[in-house]
């Protein structure tokens, strides 16, 4: 397979981790904890919208929507029944909170749904390329042929219908700029007569939303199981820490960074060692933070 | 009446008390100054006011209505016009963005207050789309007037507004708040440059641990042999 193809797998991955960065950088931002159950939050999307469209069933992009809206409501309701009660205790009881819930979630959903994998049935359509040339140097082909398929392609517009939607959000309404104000001072977002408490839970909902559709992209690309979200869940931390944490336009170049160097790696390195390609990510990590510690969007590292 | 009325103020933070029983009185159109030492409390008489410090007894009256013990989100509801010391601009958010969380709690943007910020501080209305952490301090300082002055506030509460700003923009600064409150919005200021502040001023407070010491005409308190040797530096 070329470089070309895993540079197409690369941006399949760098989307769907895009899409939950996005959310997972809010929360760090504003509500200012880092949350590790957020990869169950992609999970029980995922399960939504796999059960939306397997067991009622329901066409695809409303099991979509129904896994995003899933996705907000488990997000609030999570919220407020666990985080939003130590709010005041800062963000290190916070983070240990969400660990253990993490893993109470992800053993809840491995006794009710089993071990195994789940797929979405789709009908997928694969445009092929075969026509380009190989530039081979070496072992490595440059380009040579590729596909994408249809699933690449939502996978990919829904990552870019998001960003949009978020810019607009984040600087159009009155709900986004109190956001991005609440990331930069509460103290003076208060005194400006923002209801702090609301945003918070706009941004639990926001963050739920948009685990809700990368969970169910997964789901869609590959499958869904147990593990869905937790098995990403550093790889979103990565992208959040890479981008500047905190900033959801970092968050989305952390993401494609990770995602092409996860991919790419793997065209680089002997079959026998294909594992080790999340490691790449983690050093490309490490190397970003060696020079820039605030990230590549970052302005300054928040105070806790 | 008073528009602003502080009564027997307990105030300070958590368990920490910093004022005790301070009176303050603030007439409609007046421009009232706070001066005093170093951690004498003038700040917190502010915060206090605006619900980020803790009132621990006393009463605030604004316009007849008790706002002591309110948080910072409901007090900005009574239009009270504030602006902090330091920390005063939200960083990350341009310029026009500021002004427009300035007037958060209105229904909509007040556009016409919007010109009226942007021709009373021109260096603003060229920059709009700027990030406020990239403007300069005393730009700063303007933007965290002009948010204040999105409420149409009838006070305004400024918190040493000379502090950090290089020596030629002072003057500029003081000249600013004499028009504000030439133009009818009345002023209770908090300030380290105690002459400068007294000279400006209708009438004046000296605070010092918590306490009031002194309350007098700027003019008069500038001319107290005890008010100069003590607070003023002779």
């Amino acid at each position: 397979m070329g470089l070309l193809q895993e540079a197409i797998f690369g941006v399949v991955t760098g989307s769907y981790i895009a899409i939950a960065a996005i959310g997972f950088t809010l929360i760090y931002g504003i509500v200012n904890m880092i949350n590790f159950a957020y990869g169950e939050y992609l999970t029980l999307g995922a399960f939504v919208g796999f059960l939306a469209a397997s067991a009622i069933p329901v066409p695809l992009p409303v099991a979509v929507v129904l896994a995003m809206i899933g996705g907000g409501v488990i997000s609030i309701v999570l919220a407020r029944g666990f985080f939003t009660p130590i709010n005041h205790t800062g963000p290190v009881p916070m983070l240990l909170t969400s660990i253990g819930l993490g893993i109470a979630i992800r053993n809840a959903i491995r006794l009710f749904g089993g071990r195994s994998a789940r797929y979405i049935e789709t009908e997928t359509t694969t445009f092929r390329f075969d026509g380009v040339p190989d530039v081979a140097i070496g072992s490595l082909d440059l380009l040579g042929g590729f596909f994408v398929t249809s699933e690449h392609l939502v996978v990919v517009g829904s990552a870019v219908a998001v960003f949009l939607a978020i810019h607009a959000l984040l600087t159009r309404t009155d709900v986004g700029i109190a956001m991005r104000a609440m990331g930069d001072d509460e103290s003076l977002a208060r005194v400006r007569g923002i209801d702090t408490q609301l945003i918070r839970d706009s941004v639990w909902v926001l963050a739920g939303v948009l685990a809700g559709l990368a969970g169910v992209l997964m789901a869609i690309q590959t499958n869904v199981s147990s593990t869905t979200g937790f098995s990403h869940i550093l790889q979103i931390l990565s992208a959040a820490i890479l981008g500047g944490a905190g900033s959801p336009y970092g968050a989305i170049i952390g993401a494609y960074v990770i995602g092409l160097a996860l991919a790419i790696s793997t065209a680089f390195l002997p079959s026998s060692m294909t594992g080790l390609s999340s490691a790449v990510a983690f050093a490309i990590l490490i190397a970003v933070l060696l020079v820039k510690p605030s990230g590549i969007a970052g302005t300054e590292v928040r105070e806790a | 009446m008073s528009l602003l009325e502080v009564v027997d103020l307990d105030a300070g933070y958590g368990d920490l008390q910093v004022l005790s029983g301070v009176d303050i009185h603030v007439d409609d159109g007046e421009y009232v100054t706070i001066v005093g030492p170093n951690g004498a409390g003038k700040s917190t008489v502010m915060k206090t006011i605006v619900g980020i410090a803790t009132c621990l007894g006393g009463s605030i009256e604004y316009r007849g209505t008790d706002i002591a013990g309110m948080a910072p989100e409901e007090v900005a509801h009574e239009r009270i016009g504030y602006v902090p010391q330091s920390d005063n601009v939200f960083p990350t958010l341009t310029v026009e963005e500021n002004l427009r969380l300035g007037a958060y709690v209105l229904d909509e943007v007040p556009q016409d207050r919007k010109r009226e910020v942007y021709d009373r501080f021109p260096a603003l209305a060229d920059r709009p789309g700027e990030d406020a952490g990239s403007l300069s301090g005393g730009q700063q300082q303007m933007l965290a007037m002009g948010c204040a002055l999105m409420l149409d506030p009838d006070v305004l509460l400024l918190d040493e507004p000379s502090a950090g700003l290089a020596p030629d923009l002072v003057d500029d600064m003081f000249d600013r708040v004499d028009e504000i409150n030439d133009a009818g919005t009345t002023i209770l200021m908090v300030e380290q440059n105690a002459k400068e502040a007294l000279r400006r001023c209708d009438r004046g407070y000296v605070l010092a641990n918590g306490q009031n010491r002194y309350e007098d005409d700027g003019d008069a308190l500038l001319d107290d042999e005890e008010v100069r040797r003590e607070f003023l530096g002779g």
